[in-house]
């Protein structure tokens, strides 16, 4: 226990700055994970047979192991930085994209319905219908791909790209344990915030959503 | 290319692999019939599992590693606590899935307990018992690939070499057996999900 | 104001609507009814184009709709449903809100607009900041009617918006549906497959079967005049019900009359010894002309022999003999009128109906229809 806090203190500057690399990168994966895989969610949910097939093609892809994606970036476009965010970026899309997808297909018809029926157009109705019904799982869909990018993204430091997995490795070479812990707990750390983080994001959309019968 | 080399991180890869999930189901099945009984501790149950699923992999193993040490065995117990959730949830859903109905037609008709169970709830269920199965194992075989970090075998072993060396062909010959086995394993018990699922 | 022209709508070789043509007249309930499948609903969401016919023209206003853009003509068309649709992560002042806020109104006009409705309906302000999910059907749906209302569109489209309901909530409805058309005078389509609904609230009835319209007319003429058997079948119980009734089964045939030269005196007598708050003023072979109340009397008592008919008043309502009973009590609800006199071809007085006769009927008509 006393070594794990001095080895903290000691390695101070290098676990600060892989845990600022760690969520530089997972940041901007997530993020361009988002800025795709909604609007690619919105279009393919008006599109059912096509959405099928393009799920089922990043299923499998998502299946591939990690670290043979971020291996192959790594030989193919170097170390670092972007290889490692366009790893994660590809592999964020799936959950976000599901979760959009299932969000707006599961919004009830009969909002739809009203909506359309009152004279909104497309634009209008996804704004003010479709898209704050289908939040909750869209928000599910960003909350999975956040934990999974953070988990990866300790793989990441493997091919260079900096992040909590430089402090594991150095850790895990050198026989020294405390070490690899200042690499893992904030880690687990971060994971279970963003976890918290999203699950909080997510009650809050549901207040609403789920309409409560009462006759 | 060393085949030999090849073959035993194949066999070993399955191996830890298929340990890791047998022990997360031989634990989550039950588990899971068990909360289909006692519903009030599903809350607490699923928060645990939820929590574990959340871990980082390669955290997760460094402590796992504590007890366990730098080897094969970390890996499958990792396995195993990463197979809980898809496992215990999807096994859950399915058998409390069922139509109210269909039980209390079972009930009227005099079956015990055990026998809904049996009869009912676990047939229907199988297709999302499978669901739990397939994602339980295409996570364990990416896992076993990052188990090299720890000091276990199998295909990993290969691929990082390969990066380290920026040996493109090493990395491949450990590579693509890996992900051909995980997308192997994603279509053909996806099909074997949708086959049962038709069939009711 | 609605009008549809030989309108067809086929899914592929299934023909929905065969040649439809209607008319529903401005200010009027017109109410589409009839059994499963018969094209009703299909009618009703060809008007604001929810769908598009295959062929034919529908207009509304003077406007062909196929003309016009879906989305504005929608905007100014009201549209409820049976499943209500209240969007449940709006609050309710929101939901109603809606289409006054697509359309560009400032909060300051929103705001009233709500008020006003709300009185309307007398529903407090407090539910405004509530969320749909807290409230019963029956008060989902009326915020569902508000809704419809908010921009003030001419016409309302109503697809079965109180099927989902139960009995007593559905009633309280229709009754509060007739009350606002009464202040309001909106042309509203109403879909029903409840008879009982229909012959209430309509001002026209539209029965349709396979896609075609078999009789469309008010419900007192669908009822005495059927125009075929399966008009007949589908009027089922109702035929011979109270609703049937002209005034002369109920009107009471002890009229009061006078000439009009007895004088004022006479006729103060004859009122108080037949105790009746008025007299009717006939001529020789007893036809109608005028009536003299007591309070009219009152003021004129000096004059004692003058003949009462300078004082009788001669803009008076009456009815005819064969109007519907339940037409005559309507009028006398809303114009609070106590009686009228009953009048044959030849204007000849031939019975009165006051409030007494309304009760007496009505009740026997809940007693009788019990059995």
């Amino acid at each position: 226990m006393l070594a794990f806090w001095q080895t903290a203190v000691k390695n101070r500057d290098l676990i600060l700055q892989s845990l600022g690399r760690h969520l530089m990168i997972c940041a901007a994966a997530l993020c361009l994970g988002v800025l795709v895989a909604v609007p690619a969610g919105i279009a393919l949910s008006r599109r059912p047979r096509a959405a099928a097939r393009i799920l089922a093609v990043f299923s499998v892809i998502n299946t591939i192991p990690s670290i043979v994606l971020l291996g192959l970036a790594m030989i193919l476009f170097g170390l670092g930085f972007a290889p490692s965010v366009a790893v994660l970026f590809l592999y964020s899309l799936l959950p976000i994209l599901r979760g959009t997808y299932a969000g707006l297909t599961g919004v009830d018809p009969k909002y739809v319905k009203a909506a359309t029926g009152m004279g909104m157009n497309p634009r209008q109705l996804l704004q003010h219908v479709r898209l704050p019904l289908a939040l909750p799982a869209l928000l599910t869909g960003i909350r999975l791909s956040a934990i999974y990018v953070i988990s990866w993204a300790t793989l990441a430091a493997f091919i260079g790209g900096g992040g909590l997995g430089d402090v594991i490795w150095m850790g895990l070479q050198s026989y020294n344990f405390p070490l690899v812990f200042c690499g893992t707990i904030p880690a687990i750390v971060l994971a279970l915030l963003a976890s918290a983080l999203f699950n909080r994001l997510i009650r809050l959309a549901q207040k609403h959503v789920r309409e409560e019968v009462r006759r | 290319m060393n085949w030999p080399a090849l073959l035993t991180a194949v066999a070993t890869h399955l191996k830890i692999t298929l340990l890791g999930v047998a022990i997360g189901a031989v634990v989550g099945l039950p588990l899971a019939a068990l909360l289909v009984r006692f519903r009030r501790f599903g809350r607490g149950v699923f928060s645990v599992v939820d929590a574990i699923q959340t871990i980082p992999t390669l955290a997760m193993m460094t402590i796992v590693m504590l007890a366990f040490g730098l080897n094969d065995t970390t890996v499958v117990v990792s396995i195993a606590l990463y197979s809980l959730f898809p496992i215990t949830r999807n096994t859950y859903v399915g058998l409390t899935g069922i139509d109210a109905g269909t039980i209390r037609a079972g009930r009227g008709i005099g079956m015990t307990p055990l026998q809904i169970f049996t009869g009912i709830r676990f047939p229907i269920a199988l297709p999302m018992i499978l669901t739990g199965i397939r994602l339980a194992l295409v996570t364990a075989l990416s896992i076993t690939t990052t188990g090299v970090f720890i000091g276990a075998g199998g295909l990993g072993m290969l691929i990082w070499r390969g990066i380290q060396t920026r040996n493109m062909g090493m990395m491949l010959s450990g590579a693509i057996p890996a992900s051909l086995l995980a997308v192997f394993c994603e279509l053909f018990i996806g099909w074997m999900e949708k086959r049962l699922k038709h069939s009711q | 104001m609605i009008r549809l022209e030989n309108v067809s709508m086929a899914y592929g070789e299934h023909e929905v609507l065969r040649s439809v043509s209607l008319h529903i007249p401005e200010g009027k309930l017109a109410v589409l009814i009839g059994p499963s499948g018969c094209g009703k609903t299909t009618t009703l969401q060809l008007i604001n184009r929810l769908i598009v016919p295959t062929e034919g023209r529908i207009f509304v206003g003077d406007t062909d709709i196929a003309e016009a853009d879906p989305v504005q003509l929608r905007r100014g068309i009201g549209y409820v449903i049976q499943e209500i649709g209240l969007f449940p992560h709006m609050t309710i002042r929101q939901n109603i809100e809606i289409v006054p806020k697509l359309l560009g109104w400032d909060e300051e006009r929103r705001n009233a607009r709500t008020t006003e409705l709300l009185r309307l309906v007398g529903i407090e302000s407090h539910y405004l900041e509530r969320y749909p999910g807290k409230l019963s059907g029956g008060q989902q749906q009326r915020i569902g009617l508000l809704r419809a209302l908010a921009a003030d569109p001419p016409i309302i489209l109503m697809d079965e918006p109180f099927g989902a309901l139960d009995p007593i909530t559905r009633e309280s409805l229709q009754d509060e549906i007739m009350l606002l058309q009464k202040k309001l005078r909106k042309t509203i389509v109403f879909v029903t497959h409840d008879m009982d609904e229909a012959l209430k609230i309509a001002d026209l009835i539209i029965l349709m079967k396979d896609g075609e319209v078999v009789q469309a007319a008010t419900p007192h003429r669908l009822l005495s005049h059927p125009a075929n058997a399966f008009v007949e079948s589908f009027i089922g119980k109702h035929r011979g019900s109270r609703r049937l009734e002209t005034i002369r089964d109920v009107m009471s045939e002890r009229v009061v009359c006078a000439g009009g030269d007895v004088s004022i005196v006479e006729a103060v007598d004859l009122m108080r010894r037949e105790q009746v708050p008025s007299l009717f003023i006939t001529d020789e072979s007893g036809r109608f002309l005028g009536q003299v109340q007591i309070g009219d009397l009152g003021d004129a008592v000096p004059e004692q022999d003058c003949a009462v008919s300078k004082l009788m008043r001669t803009e008076v309502p009456a009815v005819q003999v064969t109007d519907s009973a339940r037409d005559v009590f309507r009028m006398m609800l809303d114009a609070r009128i106590d009686e009228l006199p009953v009048l044959d071809a030849e204007r000849r007085i031939l019975g009165i109906v006051t409030r007494r006769s309304m009760v007496q009927s009505l009740a026997s008509a809940v007693w009788e229809e019990g059995r």
